[in-house]
């Protein structure tokens, strides 16, 4: 690789790690937090608190939802990542 | 037997067996036996991974769950969706980006040695054959149950039907499987739902009171904790879940059936939408079938609630929507079974064949005979295993797949594309550790050893998942074996950015910023 290559993928993994990391621990937190409370607070988790819905449920709705906004800002987001895997091709090609 | 079914079925039978001949006039190269040449769009890859994913215990198991459990049931929706941005986030992209046709091809991109590619090659024919079993015996049972034809003819027609559809049509005929089965089961579960819906005048509350009046809970039927009660049992279940998808070859090799990385970006953006709907509307499902067949009667038929789905679709449409509903699921059961046999039949054909014991230079004649061969016996041992597995727990045996696939696949993956000091090794000693720790702790749990098991827990995942990643990591660690950073540094950018960088090149060390002196 060359200097202009180098930099280029050095950003590239910067911005990578800069969503993929707090994503993925944002997931996995949000993920597990729904059993682990079902398991600590089994009574506030199941007590109605809106229209008759009890925590427990909005919390798997919401897991739904993580799901598809998290995917959703990925794709996003990799519209960047895929713009700096260009300009490196490109860059190698100048060679 | 009941003619509504029956044609149904030959329905569901015709259609495959179409698509099958269809895929059979295309030109016969391993490119597009193994991968259909990459011509799938995202979409189309993203309904077919639905298809491949959304197995029997998906949609009769769950919905079961659910009518019997309530909340607890839905742990398994949330699991299998949530585990596709781990998929999405760390496994998809590099896959499609160092493979061509297996998962061989991507451990074999840092580790390009014979050893490495039997051990992947390996894994995935027996994570394929172990996943086959539940869903034979679950079409086993489906189809004796409904259509009334014996138990051994029933896996055996589902048998020779998977076999059939890889043998003439290969990666297409598994790919357009797929896709019409998705297409059907998420219209068959849409118009259930809208029927149970409607006739509740689109009213979410009176439904809901109704199912706390029909069934023996009452208002606690909602409450979280009426199936897992021991909290490591629920971890546990969760944690497999969440790691399992990632590490199921039959649905890492659909990305190399795209074009390209944006293409496997959307396939699994498509495939999200479509399961997650899907999983939202079995809840639909499940909470109808206990108002409208009624709690006893659930278990009546088959006591783990997998008749549920099609007992509901008899009592709100009668014959013709219960025909319909089975007709689904029998087309459910055949593109996962399908979607296998592919697996295996590709990581035989390609790794084993053409790369173990050809050095790679096999003609695409010799492979594809190879390939067929394979297949057909694949789909026999598979027959065979079923048979003898007659009556077997199909949840349990769902569970211990993902719980292999989690701990042996899962951290040879994530170690080979994203650990610098990984090794050889450490890729042997975590594989063999994870799938010795899955096999034994499920053989000693409660699902199999009658009287007091030994290990309490039946998704023993936990336990097995942390071996299978410490089995890597000691094995990495504790050997002599320096680690080979230049390759990493060239599988690495080729991973993230689908440039192969020169031989030459020097290699970046990522995080130091530095370069490694003599590297490439």
């Amino acid at each position: 690789m060359n200097e202009a290559e180098l930099q280029t993928f050095q950003r590239l993994i910067r911005a990578k790690k800069r969503f993929l990391i707090p994503a993925t621990i944002f997931l996995l937190v949000f993920y597990f937090l729904l059993p682990v409370s079902i398991i600590c607070f089994p009574k506030v988790m199941n007590h109605p608190f809106f229209f008759g819905m009890t925590p427990a449920w909005a919390f798997a709705f919401a897991q739904f939802a993580m799901v598809w906004a998290l995917g959703g800002l990925y794709y996003l987001k990799s519209k960047t990542f895929d713009r700096f895997a260009g300009q490196i091709d490109k860059e190698g090609q100048s060679r | 037997m009941n003619l509504t079914y029956f044609v149904f079925f030959l329905f569901i039978l015709g259609g495959t067996l179409i698509i099958t001949y269809w895929a059979a006039q295309r030109e016969p190269t391993t490119h597009q036996f193994y991968s259909v040449s990459g011509s799938l769009t995202g979409v189309q890859n993203g309904l077919a991974i639905a298809g491949d994913y959304m197995s029997a215990a998906s949609f009769l198991g769950i919905t079961g769950t659910i009518a019997l459990n309530g909340f607890d049931g839905f742990f398994y929706s949330i699991g299998f969706l949530v585990s596709y941005l781990i998929l999405l986030f760390l496994v998809a992209e590099p896959v499609r980006r160092l493979g061509t046709f297996t998962l061989g091809d991507v451990i074999c991109a840092r580790f390009p040695e014979k050893r490495m590619r039997l051990l992947t090659s390996t894994g995935t024919i027996i994570i394929s054959i172990l996943y086959m079993i539940p869903q034979l015996v679950a079409a086993g049972l489906l189809i004796h149950l409904l259509l009334d034809v014996q138990y051994t003819l029933s896996v055996v027609i589902v048998g020779i039907l998977m076999t059939l559809y890889i043998v003439f049509g290969g990666m297409m005929a598994a790919s357009w499987v797929q896709i019409v089965k998705t297409v059907l089961l998420m219209g068959g579960t849409f118009l259930i739902s809208l029927i149970v819906l409607a006739r509740f005048d689109w009213d979410i509350s009176s439904f809901i009171e109704e199912v706390k009046r029909d069934n023996p809970l009452g208002t606690a039927f909602f409450n979280a904790g009426n199936l897992f009660t021991s909290p490591l049992e629920t971890l546990s279940l969760n944690l497999t879940l969440i790691l399992g998808t990632a590490g199921l070859p039959h649905i890492l090799i659909r990305f190399f059936t795209v074009k390209n990385v944006q293409a496997v970006r959307k396939s699994v953006m498509t495939a999200t939408w479509v399961i997650g709907l899907f999983y939202l509307m079995t809840l639909v499902l499940g909470l109808g079938v206990v108002v409208f067949v009624g709690w006893d009667e659930i278990t009546a038929g088959d006591p783990s609630g997998n008749l549920a789905a099609p007992m509901l679709a008899y009592e709100i449409g009668g014959d013709f929507l219960m025909a319909f509903i089975s007709a689904v699921a029998f087309a459910t059961v055949l593109a996962v079974v399908t979607g296998l046999v592919m697996a295996a039949t590709t990581s035989f054909a390609y790794d084993f064949y053409n790369h173990l014991l050809h050095d790679g230079k096999a003609s695409d004649k010799k492979q594809l005979k190879v390939a067929k061969m394979a297949a057909v016996a694949i789909g026999l041992i598979s027959i065979l295993l079923s048979l003898g597995l007659k009556g077997s727990n199909v949840t349990f045996l769902v569970s211990m797949t993902f719980a292999v696939a989690a701990s042996t696949n899962l951290p040879l993956l994530l170690f080979t594309l994203y650990w610098r000091r990984f090794n050889r090794t450490g890729a042997v000693t975590g594989v063999l550790t994870g799938l010795a720790s899955s096999l034994i702790l499920a053989i000693l749990g409660p699902n199999l050893d009658a009287g007091d098991p030994l290990i309490p827990l039946a998704n023993p995942g936990i336990i097995a998942i942390s071996l299978g990643f410490l089995g890597a990591v000691t094995g990495t660690l504790l050997s002599r074996e320096p680690a080979d950073e230049a390759r990493f540094y060239r599988m690495f950018v080729k991973a993230q950015t689908g440039v192969t960088p020169l031989v030459e090149d020097e290699p970046y060390v990522e995080g130091t910023k530095q370069r490694v002196p003599g590297g490439g």
